[in-house]
């Protein structure tokens, strides 16, 4: 009962701070015609798309700044927790082994053992990479911090570059265990000619009638091919601005949650935000994995 | 400004992205699985091991219990004998022991009989002695005593008392 009765208190509280942050923000500001309280005025959101250099002369995005955090981060987490290693594990340990067995057992389910070990280090690093880029995008200090007017640190999922260059490696990893699964049956799915060479031959033998079959037949494979061609192509599109999209209109939407009413609701939308970088990391991992089991298991049906 | 596609930030973000990929996969990945792999087989080693012993022990004890059977049978059987033997030591030395008694008894019987003639004997020659001597006195004059012991054990054999020496 008591705790029934704190949570609703507590929920009063936040929705008053709330209406109060609303009123005496910018936007309640335009309505009441007053100036805003200059604990709540906020800067007007201003959507950036491309990354900002903050240190002019010098090439370095702070997208990039912050991909090196997220990199640093990785590898003391991979490097304290695999340092001592025992059998009876303790601490950080743990924490990787449940990220490697969990990351582990997903993709044993989907690709099977085999694929596994293969897949496993490249979908891994993929969604700790978009994982952790979404969330470090969340440290207070990440967009407000500025160097020469531009943002010292910006969540790298929200550089286009980086959308672009895991997809091209995804997509790249997965043409590459393709082909090494399949050889040059792989190649098959894009050029298949097969059919139409064997149409001619038969024309060239007189069989009229079955050679133009063929060769129809073989128009048809061949444009088939094509189409693959241009899925996989279009692959690298969506992969990059599926991540690209969600990660800059989350930091979009958060951006004006913060400017319409600065306190209480932006914290919800921040929850959102995590979640919707675990899912976003979700995805790009498991896509990669399931465009590479396709591609290494025989696609006739 | 356009959506910022920049080469050169495509490739820094590659080159970094590529080494943690490299560094992850040698220094992260493969120590982590190596000692999960390490710890399922120890876990599996440990369990089968588990099975082993306790298969091993089920074994020992059916084997000690058809010891403990056989060795109960085996004293059974021991007393049994034991029974038996004690049977016919106490048998043995019932026999042994009633043959001496009436080998005693007989022996008994045999010096009383003895005794009891040498007894008769001397009775009935000191009663002859002293039947010559009152015969003698009442005479007057001394028998002769080889002559007339006859006479009067003739006499004493015909009369009751020697009779009742005689029998029991």
């Amino acid at each position: 009962m008591s705790r029934k009765k704190l949570l609703v208190i507590v929920g009063i509280l936040g929705l008053g701070l709330a209406a109060v942050s609303f009123v005496g923000g910018s936007v309640g500001a335009i309505i009441t015609g007053r100036e805003p309280l200059s604990v709540f005025r906020v800067a007007s959101p201003h959507v950036e798309l491309a990354a900002g250099k903050p240190f002019p002369g010098f090439p370095v995005t702070n997208t990039m700044i912050a991909a090196w955090v997220t990199v640093l981060v990785l590898l003391v987490l991979f490097f304290i927790a695999t340092r001592r290693m025992k059998l009876v594990p303790s601490g950080l340990q743990n924490l990787v082994e449940f990220l490697c067995e969990t990351a582990s057992g997903f993709m044993e389910d989907i690709a099977g053992k085999e694929n596994e070990r293969r897949f496993f280090p490249v979908v891994l690093t993929i969604f700790l990479f978009v994982l952790l880029n979404a969330w470090i995008g969340l440290i207070p200090g990440f967009e407000t911090i500025r160097v020469n007017g531009v943002p010292l640190l910006r969540s790298a999922n929200t550089d286009i570059n980086v959308p672009l260059m895991l997809a091209l490696v995804a997509v790249t990893a997965v043409e590459y265990w393709g082909f090494r699964a399949r050889k040059v049956s792989y190649l098959k799915t894009f050029l298949d000619f097969g059919e139409m060479g064997q149409g001619f031959v038969q024309l060239l033998r007189g069989r009229i009638e079955t050679g133009l079959g063929g060769i129809l037949r073989g128009i048809i494979a061949a444009f088939v091919g094509v189409l693959e061609i241009l899925s996989h192509l279009v692959r690298v599109v969506s992969f990059t601005f599926r991540l690209f999209g969600n990660m800059m209109a989350g930091v979009i939407l958060t951006g004006v949650m913060i400017f319409i009413v600065p306190l209480v609701i932006p914290s919800v939308f921040y929850g959102l935000e995590a979640f919707l970088g675990l899912v976003q990391a979700l995805i790009f991992g498991g896509l990669t994995l399931v465009f590479g089991y396709a591609a290494v298991t025989a696609a006739e049906q | 400004m356009g959506i910022g596609l920049d080469l050169a930030t495509f490739i820094g973000q590659l080159v970094s992205f590529l080494i943690l990929l490299g560094l992850l996969t040698y220094f992260g990945y493969k120590p982590v699985r190596r000692m999960l792999e390490e710890r399922s087989n120890r876990i599996r080693e440990s369990m089968e091991q588990a099975d082993a012993t306790r298969k091993e022990y089920e074994r020992a004890e059916t084997e000690a219990e058809r010891r403990i059977n056989r060795a109960r049978e085996e004293a059974r059987l021991i007393v049994v004998e034991a029974g038996k033997f004690r049977d016919k030591l106490m048998e043995e030395a019932r026999s042994e022991a009633r043959q001496e008694t009436h080998a005693i008894i007989d022996r008994t019987r045999a010096e009383l009989e003895q005794e009891r003639r040498e007894i008769a004997d001397e009775l009935r020659r000191e009663f002859a002695d002293a039947a010559v001597l009152a015969a003698g006195k009442i005479i007057g004059e001394s028998l002769d005593r080889e002559k007339h012991r006859k006479l009067i054990e003739q006499a004493l054999d015909e009369s009751a008392f020697s009779r009742e020496l005689e029998g029991h």
